[in-house]
């Protein structure tokens, strides 16, 4: 019994297991949950929260399959939207959030010193706790356009807002973030050299 | 102070590049978790629905009527039922009596004022 060709579409791979090919399970398993699981992490800061919004997120997906109509959307995007939409849901049912710094991964690259890895950590560490720091939307806006690297008409269709809107959202989180940032260069090794 | 907002923004996409390059592995359980998932959706698409147990179970149904002669045959094998329940529990004379049978003599006493009560509920007579 063959894998599946992994040069398949997200969206071929979801008729496969919509038509009972089990074999599809692992490879849109491992193609979509990690993104889901990183953006999920940098919005909420939270790792166990993060998981729960992955698995529901997945688990929705798995239930829709079969009802899902191929070449019409991005299966990426439609997760990606779940997502968000969990993760807003999360937060509105809390009071107050906090940062989980261990939910921030630490840098693998070995050719640095320690205490360049040490301050990269850092730099890292101070990211995630200044994008805690932005309204809820903003910190999407910017995750999705910064690090995930959607275009504003993709995140436009996430968001369910207009690109006029995304454009706005990702300029002022990112002006609040460089200034969150700048009272802290010092003490995060940057020069004005 | 131009330079300044430039360079804070250089250093924050610096920040976005490396969180780029290091994302979040995907810890082992949730992958596994999310992969079982996939077979209990799987197996909840494939379940008989209520309806569908219903259909079913009314399939059967109109296979045995038919099996014994349509809703005709239906009606006399009830009405045969109720005459049989009637003779068990009024037998004419020529039949035994069921409740003799079994054991069963009526009794005209009353239970609650006797000593037979009290045996029958398996209290301690005083």
């Amino acid at each position: 019994m063959g894998e599946p060709d992994s040069n398949l579409s997200d969206d071929a791979l979801l008729v496969l297991y919509a038509n009972g090919d089990g074999r599809a399970v692992q490879e849109l398993t491992m193609r979509l949950s990690p993104r889901c699981f990183g953006v999920a992490m940098r919005v909420l800061g939270n790792r166990a929260e993060a998981e729960d919004v992955t698995q529901e997120a997945m688990m929705r997906l798995w239930r829709m399959a079969p009802n899902w109509q191929p070449g019409q959307a991005q299966l990426s995007t439609w997760l990606y939207r779940v997502a968000m939409n969990l993760c807003i849901d999360l937060k509105r049912r809390q009071r107050g959030g906090y940062v989980d710094l261990d939910a921030v991964p630490e840098p693998a690259d070995t050719s640095r010193s320690a205490a360049e890895q040490m301050q990269d950590g850092a730099r890292q560490d101070a990211l995630q706790v200044a994008l805690m720091q932005l309204p809820e939307r903003q910190r999407q806006a910017v995750v999705l356009r910064h690090i995930e690297e959607l275009t504003n008409p993709e995140i436009s269709g996430i968001m369910d807002i207009s690109v006029e809107a995304v454009e706005s959202l990702t300029a002022r989180g990112k002006r609040a973030l460089a200034a969150i940032l700048a009272g802290r260069r010092e003490e995060l090794g940057y020069s004005d050299g | 102070m131009m330079a300044d907002t430039d360079k804070a923004m250089q250093e924050l996409d610096d920040l976005f590049t490396a969180a780029r390059d290091t994302p979040a592995p995907l810890p082992a359980h949730l992958a596994k978790a999310i992969m079982s998932d996939a077979l209990i959706a799987r197996a909840e698409t494939q379940a008989p629905t209520p309806a569908a147990k219903t259909r079913l179970r009314a399939g059967i149904w109109q296979q045995l009527m038919v099996a014994i002669g349509g809703l005709p045959a239906v009606g006399g094998l009830a009405a045969a039922c109720a005459v049989g329940v009637w003779i068990g529990l009024a037998p004419p004379s020529f039949l035994p009596d069921p409740a003799q049978l079994v054991g069963y003599t009526e009794s005209t006493s009353v239970p609650y004022e006797s000593f037979n009560l009290a045996t029958v509920l398996g209290e301690e007579v005083q």
